[in-house]
């Protein structure tokens, strides 16, 4: 099946578009400027190393980085895997030998993954509940924080519910407690702003192509003053200081750092029209008299996103039922899955509700034209397959 | 004269009678401690990292970031590792035991 320009994307959370300024600068890259970053003893490798370093300024400059802080990683996936097993193994076997993390129900699979990893090599991790709004509980986590924990991973907006978690108020409690904190930052660089310098996040991952870059690259942020060690996951050549060894693709890393500077020049205005979108969506909704319901909080939410769970329709029917809007019923990586949500279980929701749930993202290219299409086809689509399943009773 | 002591991974250990002011480098360089010290000081290899315990790591000022810089390329570095060419001795270090990593080897 391919998709026609009739179809309208609202599964920007899964991925974006490449933005059209972000490919012009690759190119370049791609063809003529196709040196090794590595092979500096050459023009053509001279050539492409200023441009990844131009680039790791650019990624840098958006979360309020030094350059130096920045290693290009294939993407979040593996940013938040050296960040967790890296910094867990550094302390235990080079450290005070603390072995012990914690985690929150509703984080990314591969951050629950990579901590179920330091768990095999004898790790305690304690994955904590969030409360029914989808927030972390702080108090718990200053508790929990009393017994020598070498990492806390928070991520700072929800793949699902969009949740904006209080990131600030975390670093406080880690940073008073001698504990790094790692921020799985994959779904909020470039639409929420971020700043490590102002806060005492030690660790931050992040995705080129949530933010308009390219598929196949990330970054993940070491702080330098104080220090964040960690050991390297991928050995090899040294690269990358010798956290991730392994020829740099030129052509990536220049596209993520057109991606980053466009969000940081465009993200402000970028976030009051997508918030417009979301708005303009849910007003037509209202105006066609449909019943929903809204899981997790409206006000500590990222603009793009809803989860919303029609009356009467499961999102399985409700998804062939409106072919002509590509929405999931959850996070890309478990949409496959007939199970309901981990996320949505973890607000708390019963089972129906979880697999009445969609998630719908809006993003920079989505019109406001598209955004009440999509709603009125989802309108129409939910009172169908409502009826059908009352008549079925 | 402060008196300090270089501690081998392998437990044996060889004190020294320091000078103050002189680095640690220096002075493993002038009892010939088994420091490598490649570069003589100038911060581009780790070949002179050593360990110290939490105490002494705590009592001296932060690394600078160039030191932090070539201890993140160290094998072996840890939480208190420092390049001994950093570290100028003083009165105040009589006692200090400086420890040598495993098997580091040079980097150049």
């Amino acid at each position: 099946m391919t998709a026609t320009t009739d179809t309208i994307y609202l599964d920007y959370q899964a991925t974006t578009p490449m933005d059209a300024r972000v490919l012009d600068a690759m190119l370049r890259y791609l063809t003529s400027s196709f040196g090794n970053p590595h092979s500096t003893q050459h023009v053509f490798g001279q050539d492409a190393e200023a441009a990844v370093e131009a680039a790791r300024s650019e990624v840098a400059a958006l979360i309020g980085a030094d350059r130096r802080e920045i290693i290009f990683t294939s993407g979040a996936t593996e940013a938040n895997n050296l960040a967790i097993i890296g910094a867990g193994r550094f302390r235990q076997r080079m450290g005070d030998g603390v072995a012990r993390v914690l985690t929150f129900a509703t984080e990314h699979k591969c951050v629950l993954a990579s901590a179920a990893a330091l768990a095999d090599e004898g790790f305690e991790v304690d994955v904590l509940p969030v409360q029914p709004d989808g927030l972390i509980d702080l108090a718990l986590l200053e508790e929990k924080l009393r017994t020598p924990t070498t990492l806390v991973s928070l991520m700072a907006v929800n793949n699902e519910i969009g949740t904006i978690q209080p990131i600030a108020e975390a670093a406080r409690l880690t940073r008073a407690a001698c504990t790094l904190l790692h921020v799985d930052a994959a779904q909020a660089t470039g639409k929420i702003p971020l700043d490590v310098s102002a806060s005492d996040i030690d660790l931050l991952s992040i995705s080129a192509h949530k933010m308009y870059g390219p598929k196949g690259i990330g970054a993940l942020y070491i702080r330098r003053r104080p220090r964040v060690r960690v050991l390297p996951l991928i050995h090899g050549g040294g690269q990358e200081r010798g956290f991730r060894s392994g020829t740099l693709p030129a052509p990536l890393c220049v596209g993520f750092g057109k991606a980053a500077a466009l969000a940081k020049a465009e993200m402000a205005e970028e976030a009051t029209r997508i918030a417009g979108l979301r708005s303009r969506f849910l007003e037509t909704l209202d105006a066609a008299g449909t019943s929903y319901t809204i899981n997790g909080t409206m006000e500590h939410r990222v603009p793009g996103n809803l989860s919303i769970a029609f009356d009467g329709a499961g999102a399985l029917a409700l998804i062939n039922a409106a072919p002509g809007v590509a929405f999931s019923t959850g996070s890309a990586c478990s949409s496959a899955s007939v199970e309901p949500s981990y996320v949505l279980k973890a607000l708390g929701l019963v089972p129906e509700i979880a697999s009445r749930s969609i998630r719908i993202a809006f993003g920079r290219q989505t019109t406001e034209h598209e955004a009440v299409t999509a709603a009125s086809v989802l309108a129409q689509a939910a009172k169908a397959v409502a009826q059908i399943n009352a008549a079925a009773e | 004269m402060p008196r300090v002591t270089f501690v081998y991974a392998d437990g044996r250990k060889t004190d020294a009678d320091a000078h103050v002011g002189e680095s640690i480098l220096a002075l493993a360089w002038r009892i010939n401690a088994g420091i490598e010290g490649d570069c003589e000081g100038a911060m581009a290899c780790s070949t002179c990292h050593v360990i110290l315990d939490d105490a002494a790591f705590d009592a001296l000022p932060a690394p600078s970031e160039e030191e932090d810089s070539i201890l993140d390329l160290a094998p072996g570095a840890t939480e208190t590792s420092r390049l001994g060419c950093q570290i100028v001795i003083t009165a105040e270090m009589d006692g200090l035991q400086i420890h040598l990593p495993a098997n580091a080897p040079s980097l150049i």
